[in-house]
């Protein structure tokens, strides 16, 4: 994942950048810990067990073990598709399912690849297949989105983002 | 799949379909750095967008900036409420912590599904995000059930899928997020 100082840094990435099947730079994570799961759940307030009480998990839910959390994946991946869009991109939308669990232990691969790109009002739209993948190749959350670049001499992304008229 | 037995998707949940629950403020006390700085640290998210307002006010956002996501876990216990934690072990000893603490009491909650499906799994998730909300506004939220639709298991199961959409806006109308939140009930 990026450092601060990365993120402070960043130098934009163009829509004129881009191509379709380019694969955008990743985030790995982990590995993921009992303790990195139990601090989500305390930040927002989840109380299912599923997610910090192992003997719960397994014996009552038969689950393999504690789970990292939907709301955390859901989290990160905007996360993600923002810090690629720093300084000045827009990262607008993302839509993933929940496929495969989480749990402690694993190292998780978030990445996009460029599936489609167009210009519309005078902003730069690029579609990307996403990921959630773990240390086995198992893409655990698939989906997709669509963010926003800057045009090379183009017109200011608009702030707070305007969608497009279909 | 072959069934194993009758459809859980009854009349009365397929009337569910396009139900709003009332816009209803999901802050407690505003958008505030503490709970900024905590959700920050647990997501992992060490953008100093988030915490250095002197930087912040040099970007294009110019101000402390919140994730878009923030704005969905706002909707905390608020300290004149009883324990939710407490009560729900009370009622039901093995609680699986989510049974009896989020309840329909909620101000802008939706009816609870007609079901005897109880065990809850995250199927999937939408977010559009239009601005990050800014330090001190106020956060307003409207759900409603955007679909349910039926799911057999290859163990001949049924199973709902329920999807709610809430929309965020702050205390002046800007939109600031939309979700679309699936679960599976089983």
């Amino acid at each position: 994942m990026p450092t601060q100082e990365e993120l402070r840094n960043k130098e934009q990435t163009y829509y004129d950048d881009v191509e379709v099947g380019q694969d955008l730079p990743p985030y790995i994570i982990g590995p993921m810990t009992p303790t990195h799961l139990f601090r989500w759940s305390a930040a927002i307030e989840n109380w299912h067990r599923i997610h910090y009480d192992q003997d719960f998990s397994i014996y009552h839910d038969g689950l393999p073990n504690i789970l990292a959390q939907g709301s955390w994946k859901q989290s990160v991946m905007p996360q993600y598709l923002k810090d690629l869009c720093l300084p000045n991109g827009w990262a607008w939308k993302v839509q993933f399912q929940h496929r495969a669990m989480i749990v402690p232990g694993d190292t998780i691969t978030v990445s996009a690849k460029v599936t489609n790109k167009y210009e519309k009002d005078g902003l730069g739209f690029v579609e990307v297949e996403t990921g959630m993948t773990n240390q086995d190749g198992i893409n655990t959350c698939p989906g997709n989105g669509t963010i926003v670049l800057p045009i090379k001499g183009g017109k200011e992304i608009p702030y707070p983002f305007v969608a497009p008229e279909e | 799949m072959t069934s194993n037995g009758e459809s859980k998707l009854t009349d009365d949940i397929k009337a569910l379909i396009g139900v709003e629950g009332e816009e209803h403020e999901v802050t407690v006390w505003g958008v505030e750095r503490e709970g900024l700085r905590r959700f920050t640290q647990a997501v992992m998210d060490p953008d100093p967008r988030h915490f250095d307002e002197k930087f912040a006010k040099s970007t294009k956002f110019g101000e402390t900036t919140t994730p878009g996501i923030y704005v969905t876990y706002l909707n905390r216990t608020h300290p004149r409420e009883d324990d939710p934690v407490t009560r729900a072990f009370k009622e039901n000893p093995v609680s699986d912590g989510i049974g009896g603490v989020r309840t329909s009491s909620r101000p802008g909650a939706l009816p609870d599904i007609p079901t005897d499906l109880v065990r809850v799994l995250n199927a999937g998730n939408e977010i559009e995000v239009y601005k990050y909300p800014s330090m001190g506004d106020r956060v307003f939220a409207k759900n409603k059930y955007h679909n349910i639709t039926e799911r057999v298991g290859r163990d001949g199961s049924h199973m709902l899928i329920i999807t709610m959409e809430t929309t965020y806006r702050n205390q002046d109308g800007t939109l600031l997020c939309i979700t679309r939140s699936s679960s599976f009930r089983r």
